[in-house]
């Protein structure tokens, strides 16, 4: 099967510059969604899928939209892997490596670890009266969570976050900028050795966790499985809690009316989670290769075809969500696209609402008394692949 | 081809039929049954295809499995003792007629 590299025929062709969808994609997506719900993006190489109901059809069709893409940027960054896999052999992947990540686990196994967690990060800057809460708190939290889950206990929190880095940069490298891929190279490598230290280890002494969980599966699972399954968990598990936390902070610090009312509703944490995740989804997208041809959005795509399925503008369109752009956690309640959906829904999922919404705001907004934006002009939304803030520098008081 | 009855949170009901060998979340799905989001394709991974089985109907449909009993504590509505996630009741003849009670929230 050749992969077409151009438009399907009857396929409206839109130049979209990639800095532009860095900067703020949603004006471009509104344009899409309005004028041309497939769309060959020829800067993107792909044809990108931007209406809600046609992205919730594709995520259904798993054997049409097939996560097998040749050419992925996900492959060539960490492997083969769960991510770029199809039934039977992603469920294989996927059975070996979800225990840990369930939601009973998540409250019995780790939620004291990540609470203690949260407030060492805490003591370290309460005192100071300004920080940072991305670099300083959401990041390092993230990643010493996910360190734990996974099973990497001969890792730091620095250390994961700094591969997640360079591998979440080598997966959205559209532009092929070279020093990046070098950057991911190295951090695959390191993972690779840190890997294989924890699985020899817990080959003797299981510990529950994620690489624990697949060295002892039914199903047996290589140890270059395990390693390239933990580069994409690495990827994903740190900036996707950062980035929600990152946004639903900086949403309600700029409501203050929104915030009070959070405050004394501390069950009303997880619709602020679940509103961030879809005013300002973490992944903005994600690719799927056609199987056969399949009639979507008004456009035959053959076989071969690459399309995105861009999550992000799903969970803005209008026929949806009312006055989409708006963060409004009092809206009536529709389920959003920011986990995905279908076999591939998100793995994480119970481990970032638990992190986030009933441990990491309501403990920043319960310690730091005051708490304040500094509106630094550093503090940008930024990204369209994924999504979040570059930093969120904010005040409190210590007296 | 077993017949089966979704009761919404408003009282009014959708009769679907399935296939056997199709599960509940499917019969729902593949009919537009509002209320039933069933996230992550019938994988016990999202709990967002909860039922209330109707209590006549409970000895009929049986107990949940392990992993579904695990993700029935983390349902958006309260969880009750005739909760299921319809994605882990397979359809068969001897299910006609079952009656399900659909939720006000999943997620």
């Amino acid at each position: 099967m050749s992969v077409p590299t151009t438009a399907a025929p009857g396929a409206p062709v839109v130049d979209l510059d990639l800095a532009d969808l860095r900067h703020d994609p949603y004006p471009a997506y509104a344009e899409l969604r309005r004028t041309a719900p497939l769309a060959w993006v020829p800067s993107v190489g792909r044809h990108l899928l931007t209406r809600y109901d046609d992205i919730v059809h594709a995520e259904k069709l798993p054997e049409v939209f097939s996560s097998r893409e040749e050419g992925s940027l996900l492959l060539r960054t960490v492997g083969p892997n769960l991510l770029r896999e199809d039934d039977p052999e992603h469920r294989r992947l996927r059975a070996a490596a979800e225990p840990p990540t369930r939601p009973r686990q998540v409250r019995d196994q780790w939620a004291g670890a990540f609470e203690r967690t949260a407030h060492e990060l805490l003591d370290r800057i309460a005192g100071r009266g300004e920080a940072d809460l991305i670099a300083d708190f959401a990041e390092p939290l993230a990643a010493a969570n996910l360190a734990l889950v996974l099973g990497l206990r001969n890792a730091g929190a620095d250390d994961v976050a700094a591969w997640s880095r360079a591998m979440m940069d080598g997966n959205s490298n559209y532009a092929d900028d070279p020093d990046l891929w070098l950057r991911a190279e190295s951090a695959t490598r390191a993972i690779e050795e840190a890997v294989a230290e924890a699985a020899a280890i817990v080959r003797r002494e299981p510990d529950g966790s994620v690489i624990s969980s697949m060295v002892h599966a039914a199903e047996p699972v290589s140890l270059a499985e395990i390693q390239n399954n933990v580069k994409v968990i690495i990827g994903g598990g740190v900036n996707e809690p950062r980035d929600v936390f990152g946004v639903g902070a900086w949403a309600l610090l700029r409501r203050p009316d929104v915030l009070d009312r959070v405050l004394g509703d501390p069950g009303s944490w997880k619709r602020v989670f679940e509103e961030t995740a879809r005013w300002v989804s973490p992944i903005g997208m994600y690719p799927r290769q056609l199987t056969r041809d399949h009639e979507i959005a008004g456009v035959t795509l053959p076989a071969g075809s690459r399309v995105a399925l861009v999550i992000a503008s799903g969970n803005r369109d209008e026929s949806v969500f009312e006055r989409p752009d708006e963060f409004d956690v009092d809206r009536p309640h529709r389920p959003h696209l920011a986990f995905g959906g279908g076999p591939h829904f998100c793995m994480g999922a119970w481990v970032a609402r638990h992190e986030v919404s009933a441990l990491a705001w309501p403990l920043v907004f319960g310690r730091l008394k005051g708490l304040r934006p500094a509106d630094s002009p550093q503090d940008r939304l930024e990204g369209w692949v994924f999504r979040g803030l570059t930093s969120l520098n904010v005040t409190w008081h210590t007296a | 081809m077993p017949i089966v009855i979704f009761e919404l949170p408003d009282g009014t009901q959708r009769k679907v039929s399935a296939a056997p060998g199709t599960v509940l979340m499917q019969a729902a799905v593949s009919n537009g049954v509002e209320g039933i989001v069933a996230e992550c394709g019938g994988n016990a991974s999202c709990a967002t295809c909860h039922v209330y089985v109707d209590d006549r109907h409970t000895a009929r449909v049986g107990p949940p499995n392990d992993v579904e009993d695990e993700m029935l504590d983390f349902t958006a509505a309260e969880r009750r003792p005739t909760s299921r996630l319809s994605c882990q009741i397979g359809l068969s003849d001897e299910l006609d007629g079952l009656i399900v009670h659909v939720p006000e929230e999943q997620v």
